[in-house]
């Protein structure tokens, strides 16, 4: 019924990117880069957030027009107008966030992108041909269980069958694996590897993690602030060169040493806590955990495990199902009496959908936890906006915070200074627990030494500290102790100067008991 | 540079403005699409509404039930809800005022005002806030709930009116007992206009306080901003969103006591002929702002007022003013999506580089 | 005691009979916020659709004779009014359930104002099919007294239900309904998609309001519907987005509807209008118990907003 082209029959293009360019208004994303991907070659796209790579690749993708510049494949200058353009070109991607439909099942999914398909879908014919298809392929899902139901391993698995369904032969991965178990991601990798090594797809691996780009990548390209910086065999380069080209060479910021501090009282205190996702399944299991004061405990762990519904219990965002957390040594219901009393401060990941009001503006943002108090208002009633302003004022200046002033809306800040208001606010009255969850998460350099600063100094000034992040170098630089939190549970626990990341890294990979 | 928050007012006065002129000019197209001439069409518009003390009057008698029953979509939409109930809470606030009113024949006029007042009240604050509960507490969408109940609303007391409480002795109209004649509300001096008037007033200007200068309006706007932060800044949202629900039925309700107690002095069918959707259309207007209600409930008031002389001048059937009100809120909603696009409203345009 | 047996079975018949009768209208504007919500939008409007369909439906068949002229025109109107909710809801920062509450008020506005000469003149009905032939009781006869539009709503459902599953088309309605992610990934046009998926639900509430007109009652007035098309979305949500639940909820609706007038017949009017608000107790009813503080609606599409 269908007449895709079999990826195995027809060689993978060779691709030549000429001086592509782009332009943001008096922004420049991309500056004029240019490399070549031989067929069959598996080509890693490095940097930094910001570096450009995304950019390069919706131009290549058709989603961008570039400014300036042109692509070639095999010989004959192709322009891409639109992503259907670039995928009749064979140029296929995944993207970082899934683009599967949730509510429909595998098979459904896959025959979807088919340009080809007919009105009328030819069901059985159509389910026969996948079958073949997937007997060709190294990996395997049932065509009938709905995408909504596959964990995020399968549903990558998926993304790649339904691009090589569609007969992409070069395919782009942005940043594949953030979601992933290190064990998850080896087996996609080490399958495009096979791929390529069959001779029958390119890839492009976009990523900035160095050691999947040196196990699997053959060539590799490295962006900074839209340019391109450097390029080259990665047999012939080191970890260090390859990191020097993504960060330029400034040193990385030290942060701040860290004074030892003596065993502090248990601030929080989980035991059992069970807590439900959205769709009212288990996210967290019977997690328990302690955090003492003047420590920071790290929690690491692929992201999906149950750590963002752990921050909203922690936040009030998301109800209990079992069990009972307890800050400093009293039942802690999440209200605000007790946010107050007892200092609880928390800075979560994406903090302008988190912990801001969009409209409003930096000053009223600032005033979230403390707009009932005097001086901000009277009798706890009656606001005092110029109270308001003039403390905002003052914390602008004391966390460098750039903005207009203290009356801009808080969505025209960069992510870096919506960083800063929050810990400003979370911070500027003292915090005796502080929840922090992917506080550096898309922040340049500079941004991420001062916040990590920020946050050691809160630990030496004897803050309780709950760290939970997806990045484990800033797990390993920052902890004094480190949990692993894997299917909802704390499945590992060491301490600052015992930890190997091996080690860290095959728990975070653990299935739940 | 003006301040960010002159230049959001004046964003919204003036694409409220060409919103309405936009209305106006698609209605003159069409009322010359059945050969009236348009011109005439808008003076008349313009006589029935403003130009006379009678037909301010009728502006104004109105307006008074449009500013409360604006109100019941207006402050649970602050806490971020979209609550259309406006209708069945006036008509519930109608009936509990007729009740309190024959239960208390031959107290003193304040003392029996009052309490028909809060009957009212109280039971349009009920009727909304159980609505906004059931959305808090059990997850029900308060759209589909509030429209709901507004049915229900308008069955009960078709029931109670055609049973229970009828006033057997009318027989051109079915409706309830009468409340007592010595507790029926009077107009305001010099003008012929109910004291809903000078009430609706009083009430949004209290609340326009309440929400800018209370820490509960920073509150509810924070809750109605992002519901998260607020949930992260540890606000009681469920008690907010049901006081917020309860405030705005409260609204309405007050509206149908005083279509009572001051118009009809029964409750009939005419309870039920429009004010609280229009109040819905009246709340989209004025961007949830309280103080807006009041110019913009006269300006809907307006409208409505002049559908009468309209329909006998130019023979237009009474729908008129509803298509004129669809037409208005369609073309204020489409207005939306030029937020933000005019570069003069916008603080980087006053910027001096 | 016999005769109250007997009454109470003349009440079974009579709200079947009912059901069947009353039912169609809701079973179209089902199916039609059905399609709409599939594509990832709401549409609150659908009672000045449905309206506006019995009018103009109504109009045709006066003015022209053909009452199923009248059926096609209503659908037409139908369509044109949902264009508008469509096109402005394509604009940015347009709240579809507002548009929605505006498009009530406009279209029952214009059926108003358009319909008032069409009052008084009677339109040709659209014709029965018999079903109860069968049977000697004229009770058990005229309930199983049949309208065409009944069955085509209900091909219609179970087309509908094929199609969503087997039809490109039905893949690229649900993918837009679900996910704007992945329809932009595949190059979808959101805005288009749920134009026609809203003109298509307009469409079948249009019709849905011609049966109104057209059948039963089969007179123009301006107390004709009694909130079919705002029940739409509560009946929707009920049927959990499947043209096949829809059916057995339109049925199950008709039916409460019924109730009033089917006790009236046997010569209870006491607690009339409680009767006739059956159907919205009973829907409220149905979203209390189906609804959960923690949880999504099951089977809601992912892109419709009532789902909050």
């Amino acid at each position: 019924m269908t007449h895709l082209p079999d990826p195995a029959k027809k060689p993978p293009p060779k691709v030549e990117i000429w001086k592509l360019t782009k332009r943001f208004g008096s922004f420049t994303a991309l500056d004029e880069v240019s490399f070549k991907i031989a067929p069959g070659r598996f080509h890693a796209l490095l940097g930094e957030n910001g570096a450009g790579k995304s950019t390069l690749v919706k131009c290549l993708m058709g989603t961008y027009r570039a400014d300036g510049g042109s692509v070639v494949l095999d010989a004959a200058e192709v322009e891409i107008s639109s992503p259907r353009a670039a995928q009749r070109l064979g140029l296929g991607m995944v993207y970082q966030h899934f683009t599967l439909v949730p509510s429909m099942t595998v098979a459904e999914n896959l025959v979807l992108g088919d340009p080809d398909l007919t009105q009328v879908i030819d069901w059985p014919a159509q389910r026969a041909s996948l079958e073949a298809f997937l007997a060709d392929m190294p990996f395997r899902l049932d065509l009938d269980r709905l995408v909504s139901s596959l964990s995020a391993g399968e549903k990558q698995k998926l993304e790649i069958l339904k691009q090589l369904r569609l007969g992409s032969r070069l395919l782009i991965l942005d940043e594949p694996t953030s979601v992933l178990t290190p064990d998850e991601a080896d087996q996609i990798l080490g399958l495009m590897r096979r791929l390529t090594d069959e001779g029958r797809i390119s890839v492009v691996l976009i990523s900035h993690k160095l050691r999947e780009v040196e196990a699997y990548a053959d060539e590799v390209t490295v962006l900074r602030q839209g340019k391109l910086v450097g390029q080259g065999r990665v047999a012939d380069l080191s970890r260090d060169d390859m990191v020097r080209m993504m960060v330029g060479d400034e040193p990385p910021a030290q942060v701040s040493a860290r004074e030892s501090s003596g065993e502090g009282a248990v601030m929080l205190d989980v035991q059992a806590l069970c807590v439900d996702n959205d769709k009212g399944l288990p996210a967290v299991r019977d997690l328990d955990l302690q955090v003492r004061a003047g420590e920071i405990v790290g929690v690491a762990g692929i992201s999906g495990n149950g750590q963002t519904e752990f921050v909203e219990v922690l936040a009030g965002q998301r109800a209990i199902a079992g069990g009972q957390p307890v800050v400093a040594g009293e039942p802690y219901h999440r209200t605000r009496t007790e946010m107050r009393a007892r200092g609880i401060k928390l800075l979560p990941e994406a903090p302008l959908q988190n912990a801001c009001v969009r409209g409003m503006s930096v000053a009223e943002n600032l005033s979230l936890r403390r707009f009932d108090e005097a001086p901000m208002s009277r009798a706890g009633f009656w606001l005092n906006r110029r109270a308001m302003r003039a403390r905002a004022t003052e914390l602008i200046a004391q966390f460098r915070v750039k903005t207009q002033g203290p009356d801009a809306p808080i969505e025209t800040l960069s992510g870096g200074n919506v960083q800063r208001t929050v810990l400003a606010r979370e911070l500027a009255d003292g915090a005796n627990l502080l929840i922090v969850q992917n506080p550096c998460f898309g922040l340049d350099l500079k941004a991420v030494a001062e916040i990590r600063q920020r946050i050691v100094e809160a630990r030496n000034g004897g803050t309780a500290v709950l760290l939970l992040s997806e990045d484990l170098d800033e797990i390993l630089e920052l902890s004094d102790r480190i949990l692993v939190m894997s299917e909802g549970r704390i499945v590992y626990e060491t301490t600052r100067d015992a930890a190997r990341v091996q080690d860290i890294g095959r728990h975070m990979a653990q299935e739940g008991a | 540079m003006p301040p960010p928050g002159l230049l959001n007012s004046l964003e919204a006065v003036t694409i409220n403005v060409a919103a309405f002129l936009i209305t106006m000019a698609l209605f003159g197209v069409y009322v010359a699409s059945l050969g009236h001439n348009p011109l005439d069409v808008y003076y008349v518009l313009w006589l029935g509404s403003f130009a006379r003390q009678i037909s301010v009057e009728s502006t104004l008698t109105n307006a008074a039930p449009l500013m409360l029953t604006a109100l019941c979509t207006a402050i649970p939409a602050r806490a971020g809800l979209l609550v259309i109930g406006g209708e069945g809470a006036l008509v519930v606030g109608g009936v509990a005022t007729v009740l309190a009113g024959v239960a208390l024949s031959g107290a003193p006029f304040l003392l029996g005002v009052a309490v028909m007042a809060l009957a009212g009240a109280l039971a349009g604050g009920l009727w909304i806030g159980f609505a906004g509960a059931l959305r808090q507490y059990r997850g029900v969408n308060e759209t589909i709930s509030t429209l709901l109940l507004n049915y229900i609303a308008i069955a009960v007391m078709y029931h109670l009116i055609t049973g229970p409480i009828r006033d057997w002795d009318r027989v051109l109209k079915t409706s309830s007992w009468s409340i007592p004649q010595e507790l029926r509300v009077g107009p305001l001096p010099f003008i012929d206009v109910h004291w809903g008037l000078a009430t609706g007033v009083v009430i949004c200007l209290i609340l326009w306080i309440i929400m800018r200068r209370t820490t509960f309006g920073f509150g509810v706007d924070i809750l109605g901003g992002n519901p998260r932060a607020a949930q992260m800044a540890g606000l009681p949202i469920n008690r907010m969103v049901v006081l917020c629900c309860f405030i705005g039925g409260a609204g309405a309700g007050l509206a149908g006591s005083f279509e009572v107690m001051a118009v009809h002095g029964f409750a009939s069918e005419s309870l039920a002929v429009g004010f609280g959707y229009a109040g819905i259309l009246v709340a989209f207007l004025s961007r949830q702002n309280p103080a807006a209600i009041i110019v913009l409930a006269i300006l809907l008031g307006g409208v409505t007022a002049s559908g009468g002389l309209l329909q006998r001048r130019f023979d237009l059937p009474d729908a008129t003013t509803q298509v004129l009100q669809g037409v208005l809120f369609l073309v204020v909603l489409a207005s939306n999506a030029a937020y933000g696009r005019l570069s003069l409203f916008q603080p980087a345009a006053w910027r001096t580089t | 005691m016999e005769g109250t047996d007997i009454s109470w079975w003349s009440v079974l018949i009579a709200v079947i009979g009912g059901a069947i009768r009353v039912s169609t209208p809701y079973l179209f504007v089902s199916l039609g916020e059905t399609i709409t919500e599939k594509s990832g939008r709401v549409n609150l409007g659908l009672e000045g659709v449905l309206v506006m369909g019995a009018m103009s439906g109504y109009a045709t068949a006066v003015l022209t004779g053909e009452p199923w002229l009248g059926v096609l025109v209503a659908g037409c109107a139908g369509a044109l009014l949902s264009l508008v909710h469509a096109l402005v809801c394509n604009l940015p920062r347009v709240n579809d359930i507002a548009v929605g509450i505006a498009l009530f008020i406009f279209g029952t506005g214009l059926a108003f104002f358009l319909g008032k000469p069409f009052i008084n003149p009677s339109a040709p009905r659209l014709p029965d099919i018999d079903l109860g032939w069968w049977s000697a009781s004229p009770q058990v006869q005229s309930a199983l007294k049949i309208n065409m539009l009944f069955v085509i709503g209900f091909v219609l459902a179970l087309g509908l239900a094929w199609a969503l599953k087997t039809t490109r088309w039905g893949l690229v309605l649900r993918t837009v309904g679900d996910s704007e992610e992945a329809a932009q990934a595949l190059g979808y046009n959101i805005a288009r998609v749920r134009t026609l998926g809203t003109v298509a639900g307009g469409f079948l509430s249009g019709v849905g309001g011609s049966y109104l007109s057209l059948y039963y009652p089969g007179t123009w007035n301006e107390g004709l519907s009694s909130g079919q098309g705002l029940m739409a979305v509560a009946l929707v949500i009920f049927a959990r987005w499947d043209p096949i639940r829809c059916f057995y909820a339109s049925l199950l609706f008709g039916g409460a509807t019924a109730l009033g007038p089917a006790l009236q017949t046997v010569g209870i009017t006491a607690n009339y209008y409680l009767y006739g608000a059956a159907p919205y107790f009973l829907t409220l009813a149905l979203l209390i118990y189906s609804s959960s503080p923690k949880r999504a609606l099951e089977g809601a599409p992912g892109e419709v907003s009532i789902n909050r």
